[in-house]
């Protein structure tokens, strides 16, 4: 069985729900709040995995 | 500080590594599309079904994966889109994506062919800027040297992307006038570019940094909800699937000479490490995986139990009782070959990392780890471990 540190919990399509704690809050938002920024979340090489086994 | 103009990716390699999987294939399509995904990198892992399937899939979920340099045969042309530009904000950004012309594309191999990337790469800037993108961004699956000697060698690319088997280096660097991502793999880790722009929208700097995805950072609750109802379903429909191999296992297993007994006949003997045995989590692995509602998803099962779909070993939940658990085969080897022992089988660095692998157990150390779980220890700690790391969050989630 795996040690369970450190805790992962969020795995693969869950991974971008961070994005809100990562960029601040309506950061979907269309309304241009630092207009000389851009910011690119991305993942990759998810292989499958939706969550930790348990 | 908050952004207002915020691009969404994945890298490809999304698929899963099994056959048995299908269902997560979609899944994550529809979940990708849902969460407004701008662009998605294609591998070989992708291709795992062939190209007519992915196709039907990228039609079916309306999600925009990309590759320029998969090509068909015998027309050549691109397999899949080459690029999307997107419009940002007020910034248009080109993204485009690479495969490694050295993978094998499996079912595929015979109707589908990878250009030169370099080539490609030049070409697809040539034109992605033509059409207006001030910004490019490289998904590529390149693996990092690859990856990294492309942006080195072809002009305009703003960010690079890297995936494939490229471990996760927590601070992206400049590559020449390329900002690189190394952000992980399996989910664990979001990966945040960040490009600042002048006043015609050209980059000016960039920044990478990835995150480790730990329960203190925030989730939608209903796309959580998505994600475990379609885990718990797809839980229900492997045990089914478990049951009807199970009948073939256990034929085979009662002819194999060499097969997993279970703990029960070992502690017959060896009552005392069957004592010590449950003071460990490894005497407690099966439950963690009843909890997380994952006792018959065939990815996690193996390290849970004893002999996974093996002779004499675990096939459905109906043996957790005697087969549940990491038990002494786990580590000590078959109990028909007990004869071994004495002879030099010992429990090695090789026998915990079957299980403790970098993407499941990250902290594992071979030197630390042992003396935890030896015979000779009977202090608890590792179960008592396990229980201070569940946080609340985690335990009301019922996942790890």
């Amino acid at each position: 069985m795996k040690e369970l540190a450190p805790r992962v919990r969020l795995a693969s399509v869950l991974a971008l729900l961070a994005l809100l704690a990562l960029v601040g809050t309506s950061a979907l938002s269309d309304t241009i709040r630092e207009p000389d920024k851009l910011v690119i979340l991305s993942t990759t090489d998810v292989k499958g995995k939706t969550s930790p086994c348990g | 500080m908050t952004y207002g103009q915020v691009a969404v990716v994945d890298n490809g390699g999304f698929f899963p590594e099994s056959d048995a999987q299908q269902d997560v294939a979609w899944f994550m399509m529809d979940a990708m599309r849902t969460l407004g995904t701008v662009a998605v990198g294609t591998s070989e892992k992708e291709l795992r079904w062939g190209i007519a399937y992915l196709k039907s899939q990228i039609a079916r979920a309306g999600l925009p994966m990309i590759c320029s340099n998969l090509m068909e045969l015998p027309s050549r042309r691109p397999a899949l889109k080459p690029y999307v530009i997107e419009k940002v904000g007020r910034v248009r950004v080109g993204f485009f994506a690479l495969m490694s012309d050295k993978v094998d594309l499996g079912p595929a191999r015979d109707s589908l062919k990878i250009e030169a990337p370099d080539a490609v790469a030049r070409r697809t800037v040539d034109e992605i800027r033509k059409k207006g993108a001030t910004v490019v961004v490289l998904l590529s699956q390149l693996g990092k040297v690859e990856s990294e000697d492309l942006v080195a060698a072809v002009p305009g690319i703003d960010a690079v992307i890297c995936g494939h088997n490229v471990p996760l280096i927590q601070k992206g660097r400049m590559v020449k006038n390329t900002v690189t991502s190394y952000g992980g793999e399996q989910g664990q880790y979001l990966s945040r570019t960040l490009i600042t722009l002048d006043a015609r929208g050209h980059m000016t700097t960039g920044d990478n940094e990835s995150f480790i995805l730990t329960p203190e950072v925030g989730e939608k609750p209903e796309m959580a909800k998505l994600v475990k109802d379609f885990e718990d379903a797809l839980n229900e429909k492997q045990r089914k699937a478990e049951k009807e191999r199970a009948a073939e296992s256990v034929a085979a297993g009662q002819q194999a000479t060499d097969h997993y007994i279970g703990a029960d006949l070992c502690i017959r003997c060896h009552a005392g490490e069957g004592k010590q045995w449950k003071t460990t989590a490894h005497s407690l692995a099966w439950q963690t995986l009843v909890d997380a509602k994952k006792d018959a998803t065939a990815d996690c099962i193996p390290c849970h139990v004893v002999g996974y779909q093996q002779p004499g070993g675990f096939q459905t939940s109906a043996d957790a009782l005697r087969l549940g658990n990491v038990q002494c085969e786990n580590c000590h080897g078959l109990g028909t070959r007990h004869d071994d022992y004495g002879k030099g089988a010992q429990v090695t660095e090789a026998t915990c990392l079957k299980c403790h692998r970098t993407e499941t157990s990250p902290d594992f150390n071979f030197g630390k780890y042992l003396p935890k779980i030896a015979h000779s220890n009977t202090s608890g700690e590792t179960i008592q471990n396990m229980k201070n790391k569940v946080s609340p969050m985690m335990k009301s989630s019922g996942s790890n």
